[in-house]
């Protein structure tokens, strides 16, 4: 058990160590939050925050999921790295959970700023073991859902080309800052297959922010997610023997 | 190992890793089979692949470090062992120094030190001197020769012949994915038909006829048994300042030897 504590270690450390060695990405990604918060606040005051706060917890875990975590994956396939580690006792969820917990520090882009809020508009804070429970199911679908693309790629040079698109679709366009309540009625359902939008509407409810549809929906779209992006994804991760 | 650019070093070499699954039959590594017990395999082999680069926001001690607590090294055991190969190959200079400050010679020996410091029970090593400079390459040698002596079984492949023919106990040629011959470097050059070989101008040649040969434009490959034969080549070349070298054959001549059957390639 500590041996693989060790190992889960190592491989946090060595797929983290660009957020150390190179931390003006925090600072960046810092001022846009901020920045956006109090934009936010200027038009929409108390109830645009509380929203923020719980989109923070849903975009920041999808990112993390769907462009870091992906990304690494997929450059350490492009790389070598990938055969580098297969070839020794590091093990598929050893890499897996090294690789999550050594990128978490950029969560902590949209978690600082998002808890800040929180205390700043006084938001009863019962919502948050829900949330992160949310981010987790965020992270898995998200980094499920990118690695699933990235790993049928055929000639897979820019990455990144293609996780970023993914990443703005994902969470600018759909109602994640705004409220689903935009949508006309019969559009409300429809947008719960991006899965985003099914993680937001559940984050509201636990923060007691008005919804736009039944959470259930959103519940039943989320797990239909989870399923389809882990078996998408387990196909075509293989942990050697290929 | 040694073969033709596409003969299927990389591809035999991922499957002894139990990285790929073999199309058809079987291997076996440390008398255990791929197929059923990789994971066993795995905890006993590493493996340099072939274009590795190192995570360039570490430093060398740090890349060694981490990847053996990776592979289960407590912290201390891997400072140690990362600070022994840091010396070993020479890096001690730029231990602390990030990956992006490092020549392509300096990172090149991490990744080997990352595998050799590893000191699993059987290393694979695919063109490890690739790109490294005839010092660094010297070092790189020094250090395999010296991992083996240690009692670890480096299975190393290259298209540089002269570094099979340094450092390696057993040479194994593959062509098309097959072994064409396998032996030690020596044995296999002194099974050679012939002994000698000048280089020389065509320009200042009368007569190539009685040679085996390899064209190489203006200039021509001459493969002769013995030194009364050069002694003949050269009396009867038009103009000696023609003569590029003569030197005794070795291990390329054999790999040209075994590949193309013994027969000349293209002269």
């Amino acid at each position: 058990m500590r041996k693989k504590f060790r190992q889960i270690l190592g491989m946090a450390t060595l797929s983290g160590k660009w957020i150390q060695r190179q931390p003006l990405w925090l600072f960046q990604g810092f001022i846009f939050t901020l920045g956006f918060a109090v934009t936010l606040f200027a038009w929409g005051r108390n109830l645009a925050l509380k929203n923020l706060v719980v989109a923070y917890f849903i975009t920041g875990s999808w990112g993390l999921g769907l462009n870091i975590i992906a990304q690494g994956i997929g450059w350490d396939r492009v790389y070598y790295f990938y055969d580098f580690y297969v070839a020794s006792p590091v093990s598929l969820p050893i890499y897996f959970i090294g690789n999550v917990l050594g990128t978490l520090p950029f969560l902590l882009i949209n978690l600082v700023p998002a808890m800040l809020i929180a205390m700043l508009i006084g938001m009863d804070i019962s919502f948050l073991p829900l949330l992160l429970l949310l981010s987790i199911v965020s992270v898995m679908i998200g980094a499920f859902l990118s690695l699933s693309v990235i790993l049928r790629l055929k000639n897979p040079t820019n990455i990144s080309a293609i996780t970023n698109p993914m990443y703005t679709f994902t969470t600018i366009l759909p109602p994640i800052y705004y409220p689903l309540s935009l949508f006309p009625s019969m559009w409300r359902e429809v947008a719960l297959v991006i899965p985003t939008v099914s993680l937001m509407e559940l984050g509201r409810v636990a923060a007691h922010i008005p919804t736009g549809c039944d959470p259930s929906l959103s519940f039943i779209s989320l797990l239909l997610w989870l399923i389809l992006s882990a078996v998408l994804v387990i196909k075509k991760l293989k942990w050697g023997l290929e | 190992m040694l073969d033709l650019m596409v003969a299927g070093k990389t591809t035999t070499i991922k499957i002894l890793t139990t990285i790929l699954r073999p199309s058809k039959g079987n291997a076996e590594v440390l008398d255990l089979n791929i197929l059923k017990d990789h994971k066993e395999i795995r905890k006993r082999i590493a493996y340099l692949p072939q274009g590795f680069e190192i995570n360039r926001n570490l430093t060398p001690l740090e890349s060694i470090k981490w990847n053996l607590v990776l592979r289960g090294f407590s912290l201390s055991d891997a400072k140690l062992q990362a600070k022994k190969w840091i010396e070993l190959m020479n890096l001690w200079s730029c231990r602390n120094r990030t990956g992006w400050t490092l020549s392509g010679g300096q990172r090149r020996k991490v990744t080997v030190a990352m595998v050799l410091a590893t000191e699993a029970d059987v290393i694979f090593l695919d063109e490890p001197s690739a790109g490294l400079d005839v010092e660094a390459r010297h070092i790189t040698w020094r250090v395999i020769r010296k991992t083996v002596e240690m009692g670890v079984t480096i299975i190393l492949t290259t298209h540089n012949m002269k570094e099979a023919e340094t450092i390696a106990d057993v040479v194994i040629l593959i062509n098309k994915g097959e072994t064409v011959i396998e032996d030690e470097p020596q044995r296999l050059i002194n099974s050679l038909p012939n002994r000698y070989k000048v280089i020389v101008r065509k320009n200042c040649l009368t007569d190539i006829s009685s040679s085996q040969a390899i064209d190489l434009g203006d200039r021509i490959i001459l493969y002769v048994k013995s030194y009364r034969k050069v002694k003949g080549i050269l009396s009867n070349l038009n103009d000696l300042t023609g003569v590029i070298s003569v030197e005794k054959v070795g291990l390329e001549d054999a790999y040209l030897h075994f590949i193309y059957k013994g027969g000349n390639r293209d002269a």
